[in-house]
């Protein structure tokens, strides 16, 4: 467990993305946040409900996940560290999808009422939400293009690659190794792919020599090439100074 | 519940499952493998004559449990 506050991880990712001052740092600061474990498979916030908080990613992997009415899950959008992925809350009152852990997951939340009133008085801090929340989604558009018109090997380096870089961008991976240890039936659902599928797309990267992988480990021994392979760009991103 | 493996392959190329799949029963590892023989077709099934793409399912002994496999036939009709 990283030794920073759960302010710090906020800070952090909004860092990445956008321009915040000191003067800003300290208001974010000073956001109350209350801590909160939860294991595998929760559901943080279900579809139709009304929260009144937000919630920010402190460790683990969030999915956004919608069902069709035959019960199949899809995961939309993959969240992680200093991530907030029902901000839009703080405008839209009925959540319109679910948001749960993937793996074992801390997060922060934050009440949408000390969000409104700070955004009334940062504009800064109200515009580098607005950017968060654009990035989120753009992410969703390139989710789409990805598992509606990607062939699946490529679909499967391009989240990966995603996953990954994202986690080196708010300094949670120092090299391009990441425990994600989610199942391959949560893949299968992020990428529309069955589970037979999902192991055989491993398995052809790891023949290719793209990833290794021991238990939940991913290791991408060779990034330019898995790249390549998952036709990845990472301008949907957004980042200010991106790593890669 | 226990763990199949599911092979998957055309004439050229054959992959071994090495992370296998947890089933309840020989009824889920048919629908299991129809899943994956159905994603299998899409990505690996080109346009040649006679071509099969199949899914073989092993258990955890290494037996053979159960095979799906598909074969396409061109004829040109005049």
């Amino acid at each position: 467990m990283s030794p920073t506050s759960s302010s710090d991880v906020l800070i952090r990712k909004l860092e990445t993305i956008s321009e915040i001052r000191e003067a800003e740092i300290a208001v974010l600061k000073s956001i109350p946040i209350q801590e909160k474990d939860f294991s595998a498979n929760h559901d943080l916030v279900r579809e139709g409900e009304r929260p009144v908080y937000s919630f920010v990613v402190l460790d683990g992997l969030i999915g956004s996940t919608k069902y069709t009415s035959e019960g199949k899950r899809q995961i939309t959008s993959f969240f992680v560290a200093g991530d907030i992925p029902d901000l839009h809350g703080l405008h839209l009152s009925v959540m319109d999808c679910n948001f749960s852990t993937l793996t074992p997951a801390r997060v922060g939340f934050m009440r949408h009422d000390v969000l409104r009133s700070i955004c009334d008085q940062h504009p800064r801090i109200a515009a580098a939400f607005w950017r968060s929340t654009l990035i989120d989604a753009a992410m969703y558009r390139e989710w789409v293009t990805n598992v509606g018109r990607r062939e699946a090997y490529t679909r499967m380096a391009h989240i990966l690659c995603e996953l990954i870089f994202r986690l080196r961008a708010v300094g949670r991976i120092e090299d391009h190794i990441a425990d994600i240890p989610i199942t391959q039936a949560a893949l299968g659902d992020a990428l529309g792919l069955s589970t037979v599928h999902v192991n055989r797309m491993l398995q052809e990267l790891r023949r290719d020599g793209l990833i290794a992988t021991t238990g939940t480990r991913m290791h991408a021994i060779d990034w330019p090439r898995l790249t390549h392979a998952g036709d990845f760009d990472t301008t949907y991103l957004h980042q200010k100074n991106p790593a890669d | 519940m226990a763990r199949f493996f599911f092979d998957t392959g055309d004439r050229d190329l054959v992959l071994l499952d090495e992370i296998g799949v947890e089933c309840g029963g020989l009824e889920e590892v048919r629908r299991v493998g129809f899943e994956g023989l159905i994603d299998l077709t899409r990505d690996a099934l080109k346009s040649v004559d006679g071509q099969k793409v199949f899914v073989e399912v092993r258990d955890e002994n290494g037996d053979k449990v159960l095979r799906l496999s598909l074969s396409l036939q061109i004829m040109l009709m005049r």
